[in-house]
């Protein structure tokens, strides 16, 4: 085998090893842990959902899909499956709250009716309510 | 259909103090598929539902986009290739259970219900019936059901590439704790 050739197989060989670990990282990537991300958006609860509830169709396009911090007073909290928390946030309209959804937290200690705190999320859109998936604390306030 | 949902919620603020309507904004919806190759499983706590217990008329509305996968590619794919959920954001369920008779709302206790209606996902309605159960509690009313769907029968087309990998059939549940509306 002429060493063109043998340098050339080698090249094949290691580009596909690569292209294989690529793979399998990609495909294992876990949902991004957004205590590290940097927001797109900061905005309080209040402001949060009036854009929504205002504009659908323009709040929709701003915010879905990205990274929000939102601040507020804490309305609710329900366990739910699986270990998550849905935390609601208090807005100006009583039907309609923003609802952040925690899958995996340690402390819940902090999350209590009445607390003040910043909560980051990645938005998934309006129902009844904006709602922010893959959240994290931010900041609390007991 | 937010809007039909606050009008069916409205009269009841008004006037109703003995609550008809029971409702989650909180409810539980996964799904989840098995074949040799991979599992798929996705589990969505943003499911928002109104049960009225007068007619047994039940209406549950999802966001593509609540649903959480453990895989970050998964989530994508299924957003990006198979949903459209930039497109097609919603997903909807109204349907009604057919043996109300056989509940008892005052008396705590399980009953089992059939339910029956109108399953939309990606744009497509389906009419499906499944067998679930209420559980009449304190505190509320708990909800649950299992049924299968098959992501065909909503035109959720899955490239021949990876068809095999993606079950032909995936089992769905719903896990709903609703609270009485509250009177004013």
């Amino acid at each position: 085998m002429k060493p063109i050739v043998k340098i050339a197989l080698l090249v094949v060989v290691l580009i596909a090893i690569g292209g294989l670990f690529a793979a399998l990282y990609l495909y294992n990537l876990k949902p991004r842990d957004l205590q590290k991300a940097k927001p797109h958006f900061s905005i309080s609860a209040d402001d949060f959902q009036k854009a929504f509830n205002e504009n659908e169709k323009a709040a929709s396009t701003r915010y879905i899909n990205k990274i929000i911090d939102v601040s507020g007073t804490i309305a609710s909290v329900q366990s739910g499956e699986k270990n998550t928390f849905n935390v609601a946030l208090k807005t100006g309209n009583e039907l309609s709250s923003i609802i952040c959804t925690f899958h995996s937290i340690k402390d819940t200690t902090i999350l209590r009716s009445g607390n003040q705190i910043i909560i980051r999320g990645v938005c998934s859109g309006f129902l009844m309510d904006v709602l922010l998936n893959n959240c994290v604390v931010v900041k609390s306030w007991k | 259909m937010k809007r039909l949902i606050f009008l069916l919620i409205l009269p009841c603020l008004v006037v109703n103090a003995n609550a008809q309507k029971y409702m989650t904004k909180n409810g539980f919806i996964g799904f989840y598929g098995h074949t040799p190759m991979e599992d798929i499983k996705a589990d969505n706590n943003q499911v928002a539902s109104v049960l009225d217990i007068s007619t047994g008329e039940l209406v549950f509305q999802v966001l593509i986009k609540s649903f959480h996968f453990d895989r970050a590619l998964m989530e994508e794919h299924f957003n990006e290739n198979y949903m459209e959920s930039d497109k097609i954001p919603k997903s909807i369920f109204k349907g009604r259970i057919t043996n109300l008779s056989s509940v008892d709302f005052k008396k705590i206790g399980s009953y089992d219900v059939t339910v029956e209606g109108d399953l939309t996902i990606h744009d497509v309605t389906n009419k499906i019936t499944t067998k679930g159960s209420i559980e009449v509690i304190s505190e509320g009313i708990n909800a649950n059901s299992k049924f299968n769907i098959v992501p065909e029968d909503y035109k959720i087309n899955i490239p021949g590439l990876v068809r095999d990998k993606i079950a032909k059939s995936l089992e769905v549940t719903v896990t709903m704790k609703y609270s009485p509306l509250p009177s004013k």
